[in-house]
């Protein structure tokens, strides 16, 4: 039984059916199946699946994009009887994302957000023209491994610039990694404004995190 | 020549664009822009800084738009009437990194590049006006409008399209093209020596530095084209119809502003729309997609009667390949054959989707624009032309090359009739193998250097030069200070 609603949870993930993955997720719930089996052997791995698809160009965006919606349908049936039992879901590392105050730019971040989460982690997107001190207190509150900057305007570039500056002030930029992209942007310019990386395609974004995440790991 | 929708589809399109404007808004991130806008009719939430235009201020706006603009040059003879009929060619915009001629090396742009790919864009006949063809990395940002604006003044006689990334870098560009057009007074009396555009920010959003930019435009009358930059099914519908319809609306929006602000301010409306590649998540501006959306929406532009400028021959290859040159081709011609006034990025010295320039792709795609023109030019149907008498007098038993009349017909009306090629072999094989057996992307090389090492432009006047200098020298004083 178990092994079977596992096998239909990753298939209704991959399919990006929501209702399909919340009806499972109550039924894990039903039969008392432990839900962080049932998240990191069904839904995670039907997620990744279709991440590592979108990788090679082999599914669209809008199917890695459903998945990941039919995913956190399912997590947040389960995840408050995780909490109830005091466990703790492992992810890859928690990343905060945003673009730049002044900048509106959405599509390039999102992408980038839902391939991460797709691959395990635990994202934290807080939208479009966040103000730097809105960053900075991302990172006091969530701790994430991985800031996420993003902007899309030769004229807010310099934006980047500033939240690393904060975080430098506030005491905290020791605590996260922080990378950049964003049209405009080159491996240089966060060379020069002291980030820890860049990327100019959202694979190579989540490569780039998952470097970070293992070496983090491995130390 | 290439008419895509039918009168009642335009209809459609159009309905449901002022639907979209009257009734889900567009955000406007500009207080002072929402004030005019709500002053004039519109109904405005300025919290979500949402307008929603009703239908009359846009036909308002439409009848204060004019339906041609003269785009001056620092040589006359470069003067173009855009809207008058014939489609005008820019080249490509922006690229951050440069395939260094020398190396072959993919590296990030310099200032140097932009003047030469400006020297260039001034030698090759297919380009009609300039468009920044790089954006150089080598520039402090604070003087990075100026410096770019300096060097393409420089390197052209023909209309530049000048940069505008910020609004203080664009209040200096302004600055500079006064002092080209002879003072203040003179631009105000001909600001359309230079022209400059703009994107909104998908979907249905304009951010505060774009909308601020803008009314300097409006200001000036300065004319600036406005192109939505909407990707089907990422940032607008994955419908074609449904991309064209928020496109349109997303451009009114700033016609009926710019119209409050600056009547009579000519304008350029159109499209750097395109699909997203959902296998890549990337724009994907060579596809068959991108040229369908240029022919809806250069109907839609003479439906309002606007100029169309529409940003078709982009290239998503990452070398100057046959992809390249099919994605170049495809679309230039299409958008030409559909009647666009202007086909900006049609003379595509880019790769990798505006982001990579390329020496020999300018010199490739130089080639297919100028064979895009020719048939552009049509055939013209004449008394003369149908060469009636040449026919007989040539008859059976003899041919063109034989009969004296015949020649002189041919020598008469050759280079008018046939298009002459630059760098496409056409050659007998023994030749062809004699001099190197060289493919199009070695004779582009060659022909680059040679334009490089011979091709000159008229300097700008000293004091002139002089003067722009001062306004980056005083630029750079102050980003300095701050």
């Amino acid at each position: 039984m178990e092994n079977l609603v596992i096998e239909n949870l990753k298939k209704a993930v991959t399919e990006g059916d929501i209702e399909k993955t919340k009806e499972l997720a109550k039924k894990v719930l039903e039969i008392g199946m432990d839900p962080l089996k049932a998240i990191n052997e069904g839904m995670a791995k039907g997620a990744k699946d279709v991440g590592d698809k979108f990788s090679k160009g082999e599914v669209f965006l809008v199917e890695l994009v459903m998945a990941g919606e039919a995913m956190k349908a399912g997590m947040s049936i389960l995840l408050p009887k995780i909490r109830e039992a005091r466990k703790e879901r492992k992810t890859f590392g928690k990343v905060v994302i945003g673009t730049v105050k002044g900048d509106i730019h959405s599509i390039g971040k999102d992408i980038v957000a839902t391939l991460l989460e797709a691959e395990g982690f635990e994202v934290i997107n807080m939208g479009e023209d966040v103000p730097t001190e809105k960053f900075v207190e991302a990172v006091k509150q969530h701790k994430p491994d991985i800031l996420g900057l993003s902007s899309l305007l030769t004229a807010t570039m310099p934006m980047q610039k500033e939240v690393i500056d904060a975080l430098k002030k506030e005491g905290l930029r020791d605590k996260v990694k922080v990378l950049i992209g964003g049209g405009p942007t080159t491996k240089e310019w966060a060379r020069e404004i002291g980030a820890d990386g860049w990327a100019g395609d959202a694979v190579s974004a989540v490569k780039l995190a998952k470097d970070i995440a293992l070496n983090k790991r491995s130390r | 020549m290439f008419e895509l929708l039918s009168r009642d589809e335009i209809q459609m399109l159009h309905i449901a664009a002022m639907e979209v404007l009257e009734r889900t808004g567009i955000m406007i991130q500009h207080e002072k822009a929402l004030h005019v806008l709500k002053d004039s009719g519109a109904d405005v939430d300025f919290k979500k800084k949402i307008v929603k235009i009703p239908e009359f201020l846009i036909r308002e706006a439409i009848k204060k738009t004019p339906s041609r603009v003269l785009l001056k040059a620092r040589n006359p003879k470069y003067n173009i009437l855009v809207g008058d009929g014939n489609s005008y060619f820019t080249n490509g915009f922006g690229a951050y990194y440069t395939i260094d001629f020398e190396t072959g090396q993919r590296r990030l742009s310099t200032l140097k590049d932009l003047e030469e790919f400006t020297l260039l864009a001034d030698f090759f006949p297919t380009v009609d006006y300039i468009k920044p063809n790089i954006i150089p990395q080598d520039v402090p940002k604070a003087i990075l409008e100026q410096m770019m604006t300096l060097a393409m003044f420089k390197h052209t006689e023909k209309h530049c399209s000048v940069i505008s990334l910020t609004p203080e870098g664009f209040r200096d560009v302004i600055k500079m093209s006064m002092i080209l057009a002879g003072g203040e007074e003179g631009f105000r009396k001909n600001p359309s020596i230079i022209d400059t555009g703009f994107n909104n920010v998908p979907p249905l959003k304009y951010s505060a530095e774009i909308i601020e930019m803008i009314l300097e435009c409006a200001k000036y009358r300065i004319p600036f084209d406005i192109s939505t930059g909407a990707l089907a099914s990422g940032s607008s519908p994955v419908t074609l119809a449904g991309t064209i319809v928020q496109g349109i609306a997303e451009n009114h929006a700033v016609v009926v502003l710019t119209q409050l602000v600056g009547p009579g301010t000519p304008i350029m409306w159109g499209s750097c729309a395109t699909i997203l590649d959902q296998r890549y998540g990337t724009a994907a501006y060579g596809s068959p997609e991108n040229g369908l959306i240029h022919a809806a929406f250069i109907q839609m532009a003479h439906y309002y009667g606007i100029p169309y400028y529409g940003a078709a021959g982009v290239v998503d290859s990452k070398v100057p390949d046959a992809q390249a040159a099919y994605e170049n081709a495809i679309n230039a011609l299409i958008a030409t054959l559909a009647g666009a006034d202007v086909v900006h990025d049609a003379v595509y010295g880019i790769l990798e989707a505006g982001i990579t320039a390329c020496y020999e792709q300018f010199a490739i795609s130089n080639e297919i624009c100028g064979a895009i023109k020719r048939i552009a030019k049509g055939i013209k149907v004449t008394r003369e032309t149908i060469a009636l008498d040449i026919i007989e007098k040539v008859g059976h038993e003899r041919n063109h090359l034989t009969v004296m009349d015949a020649l002189k017909f041919t020598k008469k009306h050759l280079l008018e009739e046939h298009w002459q090629s630059s760098i496409t072999d056409r050659s007998p094989r023994s030749e062809w193998e004699k001099s190197g057996s060289k493919n199009i992307v070695q004779r582009a090389r060659e022909k680059i250097k040679e334009i490089l090492a011979t091709h000159k432009v008229e300097p700008l006047e000293k004091h002139i030069e002089q003067e722009m200098v001062n306004i980056i020298k005083e630029r750079q004083k102050l980003s300095r200070i701050k």
